[in-house]
């Protein structure tokens, strides 16, 4: 049981990591740079735990705070570029933040050992969990938690004004703009909300990992985070979680018993999930079907 | 009709009922092996794979295990699992491993994945508020030091570089009098091969009366190493020592060779002295010098590189660790008395008298002498030192 | 000052394998608006297959697998247009890029399945063991001959698409699609010629960058990949000179900052200067020309 646990909890952390970078996409911005805030979120609240006894709770949101400071850091720059020049200037960004992790040396004597990060070999024994008697389910439901809270949160937003500014923006910036949106208010939050997500997302990280190093930080896991929106499909919140468990659950661990084909298929499979269903599993047509299911079964109860 | 069904399927009963009694008698011992086996590291998952496999077969063929009640157990290998050197994946990998009815998991090959996984266990063995994951591991590859000591339940058969780089200096020191410089290459942003210059070579050829005139320092997966080698060049000192992989190693090697940089001895990073490095430069890799634990230089260590050739893998330091955990579980769980009962509570009973087995271990019976076992669970094991000759890396000196 | 000089030289001579990557991202870019992640993959994968074939046909001479890796680029170009462009709509950005990005996995996954992950010796040129010396200085041949083979492309390219007819066929489609089909041109012909075109001079990059590097391992395409892309947008989305002075310039600066500050820092002053330059010139060095909307 505790492997489905574990799953499950991957699952969760992921599905945060996706929705950092919906939110920023859905006001059109690709950004890879979420592993950034991810990495700051995890060395951040994993210090915090460690060389200072801070609880779990104020240490994540202390984690996801900073990830949404430096976001917003980003979003102003990132305004005067947009397309494939906002992909690559992110891309600087995320391997800026990756490097200084990897310069970064911050260790103090606790007892006998030294505990802290350490350039190139990362940050070790970050155990807040398994020393206080967190047993593997109780780490799941604590993810899952805030996933759902995060997720409630931005179908929320979707259904408000906010959500449909957010969209128009994405849609169309002229015409947003000429409605009298403000561009950059709303690109800027959307980043800074990103950039929180992710964070948070970095502190569960850390500590059920109990071994961050700037390695697990790089491109190819920025690359995953915007993975997940755009094989999940825009329309909804749901589409980047059907992602992660298609990612995480079918591709990675279903996909076991082919032995050594997993690898390959892991690639191949992305091009096809891509190459049938473009726009993602949850575009706004599939969202209407699903939508007027559920509507159809609840008038025939 | 019906009747003529019915005596079928009593029948049939029958059998099955007969054969279940059979099962019943022969227990199997299960041991999972897990390790990377996309990507660059490809090779080390196979490797490993076709050594336990191999030494598995060799078990069972001359009885099996003996249990706690006297009865012979065979082994049985899990399907080998892939980790892609990713730390989720391994923590899910093992977790998974844990969940059956394995006894031991062998694994993994990424240093960066064995942090992580130590640290998701039990700290120390009888603390009721860890709830750290109970289950041991005994390590074939991941080789940054230091580790075994993060958790009781994590064991390690992985050569000591200190131990044997210090011999190698020494040794070269006396051979070759009139070298009296070391300049260093490092990989900077690789945990194991950065800890390998700075706290090993650097430290052990200096304690030889070594000068250390410096380092050059590149990333792992850098190709240009122009400025690097211009300082290496400057430096013109008696003995270049790489810290490298094979990648990066090789790239060195050939910029050194365009460069005109020719150290009169080049010593080379422990992983680097497999088949890698050969195919990728064999020729400017000629007579690189490296410390290794394993060799075909003994009969068993022969008879372990032809068994596991038999199932297509190659026989390294790192794949031959691996055996040699076969050999070391069988022995610790004959000492140990294993029930072998499959239930919940007699698997975990089980896996906790392997563990503390292993950790009341002294020596291990390694493929090059004897391995003795440190107190916070490493080995300290026998080696030589290989050099690049031909397609091969042939011994240059053997000190046992 | 001698030795700045030196490390600058060895940068940008460096920077030549990047002018030529970014040669084909950038042109794919300024046919398509998409970004092909699987280019350079797909290059090295070209590069990997032809020293499969030549060594076993004839002893793998440099010359003979570079020619096969020309070829084989232009195929393999061709096969990741078709799996990964051709059936997704043109105004979908994203989609294509998850393509790629899993047909980056795929290829690199293949290659080191048949490789099993250990890096192959790959054969240079006889221009790979020389060193030109000026002076005090020293130049790497082999990067020499990279050079003269962007400038060759480029003039290729240009000539292309500026004195012939598929050429300007391809133009159209680059500025106005749609009127381009009004006009009665197949776009479907043109975007796949321009795979084949990028392909062709990819297996070329392919084989080049390996024979620089001196093995061919799968190590070599993440970071290729991403200096592709920084070339294409420093040089200009779109501009196949802008692409060659962009790789000189990121290959140079990179050298220059690891002399002065080392290789735990190079990289990180490389992406911030880069990151502030797209902030002061988001078009690139040289921006696409009026007449684009």
């Amino acid at each position: 049981m505790d492997f489905y646990f574990g799953l499950i909890q991957i699952i969760g952390v992921h599905t945060l990591l996706g929705l950092s970078a919906y939110v920023i996409l859905l006001t059109g911005q690709l950004s890879i740079a979420q592993a950034a805030f991810y990495a700051i979120g995890a060395y951040v609240s994993a210090m915090l735990t460690v060389l200072w006894g801070w609880h779990i709770v104020p240490a994540l949101f202390a984690g996801a705070a900073m990830g949404a400071f430096f976001a917003t850091l980003v979003g102003f720059p990132a305004l005067r570029v947009r397309g494939l020049m906002l992909v690559i200037a992110t891309l600087a960004f995320g391997e800026g933040v990756r490097l200084f992790f990897f310069n970064f040396d911050y260790q103090i004597q606790k007892g006998n050992v030294k505990v802290g990060p350490l350039g190139p070999e990362g940050f070790r024994q970050i155990r807040y969990f398994p020393e206080n008697g967190w047993t593997t389910f109780d780490v799941m439901l604590f993810v899952w938690v805030f996933v759902i809270l995060v997720m409630a949160l931005i179908w929320w937003v979707d259904r408000s004004r906010y959500g449909a500014v957010l969209r128009a923006v994405g849609d169309d910036e002229l015409a947003a703009q000429s409605v009298g949106i403000n561009l950059t208010a709303v690109k800027v939050s959307a980043m800074t909300v990103g950039g929180g997500i992710a964070g948070l997302a970095g502190c569960l990280y850390a500590h059920y990992t109990t071994h961050i190093e700037h390695l697990g930080f790089g491109v190819l896991q920025s690359v995953f985070a915007v993975a997940y929106p755009i094989i999940g499909g825009m329309a909804s919140v749901f589409g980047t979680l059907f992602a992660v468990i298609f990612v995480q659950g079918i591709l990675v661990e279903g996909l076991r018993f082919l032995g050594d084909w997993r690898n390959l298929l892991f690639g191949a499979l992305i091009i096809v999930a891509m190459v049938v269903r473009p726009t993602g599993f949850l575009d706004a047509l599939m969202l209407k079907r699903f939508a007027r299911w559920f509507a159809l079964g609840r008038e025939r109860a | 009709m019906s009747k003529i069904a019915l005596a079928v399927a009593a029948a049939f009963a029958a059998t099955l009922g007969m054969q279940g009694g059979a099962l019943a008698q022969e227990k199997t011992i299960k041991l999972a092996g897990f390790g990377v086996k996309s990507g660059v590291l490809r090779l080390f998952g196979l490797n490993s794979e076709a050594a336990l496999k191999a030494a598995v077969e060799e078990v069972n063929k001359a009885g099996g295990v003996k249990l706690g009640d006297g009865s012979k157990a065979k082994f049985e290998l899990a399907d080998y699992l892939d980790d892609r050197c990713n730390a989720e994946e391994g923590i899910s990998v093992v977790r998974r491993i844990a969940g059956s009815d394995a006894l031991i998991a062998i694994g993994p090959t990424c240093s960066n994945v064995a942090e992580p996984l130590y640290g998701i266990l039990q700290k120390k063995v009888d603390d009721k508020g860890d709830t750290g994951l109970q289950f041991p591991i005994l390590t074939d590859v991941a080789i940054k030091g230091g580790l075994a000591k993060i958790s009781e339940w994590s064991f390690r058969n992985v050569p000591s570089e200190f131990t044997m780089y210090s011999s190698l200096f020494y040794w070269l020191k006396t051979k070759h009098p009139n070298l009296t410089t070391v300049y260093g290459g490092v990989e900077e942003d690789f945990a194991h091969s950065r800890a390998s210059w700075y706290a090993v070579m650097k430290d052990r050829s200096a304690a030889n009366g070594y000068k250390v005139l410096g380092e050059s320092k590149w990333l792992l997966n850098d190709t240009n190493f122009s400025t690097q080698v211009r300082e290496m060049k400057k430096a013109n000192a008696d003995i270049v020592a790489i810290a490298a992989h094979p990648f990066t190693t090789c790239g060195v090697l050939k910029e050194m060779q365009r460069q005109g940089v020719k150290p009169k001895l080049l010593v080379g990073l422990t992983s680097t002295s497999s088949m890698e490095t050969l195919a990728g430069c064999a020729k400017h890799a000629q007579g690189l010098i490296i410390p290794t634990s394993f060799a075909p230089v003994t009969k068993e260590s022969k008879h372990a590189a032809e068994a596991t050739a038999k199932k297509k893998g190659a026989a390294d330091l790192h794949s031959m660790a691996a055996w040699e955990n076969v050999f070391i579980l069988k022995e610790a769980i004959e000492r140990a008395k294993i029930s072998g009962n499959k239930d919940a509570a007699s698997l975990q009973t089980d896996r906790r008298k392997l563990r503390d087995a292993l950790a009341a271990t002294k020596t291990t019976k390694g493929l090059l002498g004897i391995s003795k076992r440190t107190e916070d669970r490493e080995a300290d094991k026998p080696y030589v030192f290989v050099h690049a000759k031909g397609n091969d890396w042939v011994v240059l000196h053997n000190p046992l | 000052m001698l030795d700045f000089v030196q490390a600058l030289i060895d940068g940008i001579l460096y920077g030549t394998t990047y002018a030529l990557i970014g040669i084909g991202f950038t042109l794919v870019f300024g046919v398509m608006h998409k970004i092909n992640m699987a280019y350079a993959s797909a290059s090295i994968g070209a590069a990997y297959v032809a020293l499969v074939v030549g060594g076993l046909v004839a002893g793998a001479s440099a010359w003979l697998v570079f020619g096969l890796s020309f070829l084989l680029g232009g195929l393999f170009g061709l096969l990741v247009y078709l799996i990964c462009f051709h059936l997704i709509p043109l105004g979908n950005e994203n989609a294509t890029l998850m393509s790629t990005i899993g047909m980056l996995l795929l290829v690199d996954e293949l290659i080191a399945h048949a490789t099993q992950g250990m890096p192959q010796n790959y054969p240079s040129t006889a221009f790979g063991e020389e060193m030109v010396r000026m002076g005090e200085l020293s130049v790497r041949g082999d990067l020499i001959f990279v050079f003269a083979v962007s400038v060759v492309a480029m003039g290729a390219l240009l000539a292309l698409l500026y004195r012939t007819r598929m050429g300007l066929a391809t133009r159209a489609v680059a500025q106005q699609p749609v009127a381009a089909q009004l006009c009665g041109i197949q776009v479907v012909k043109v975007n796949a010629l321009t795979f084949v075109i990028t392909g062709l001079l990819g297996g070329i990059a392919g084989a080049l960058v390996c024979s620089a590097v001196g093995t061919l391992s799968i190590l070599i395409t993440g970071p290729l990949t991403v200096k592709g892309l920084i070339v294409t947008v420093i040089g200009g989305l779109g501009s196949v000179p802008g692409a060659i002075v962009a790789g000189l310039l990121v290959g140079g600066l990179e050298n220059v900052v690891l002399y002065l500050r080392g290789v735990t820092e190079r990289d990180l002053y490389v992406m911030l200067l880069m990151f502030a330059f797209l902030v002061f010139r988001p078009n690139g060095i040289f921006a696409r020309g009026a007449g684009r909307d």
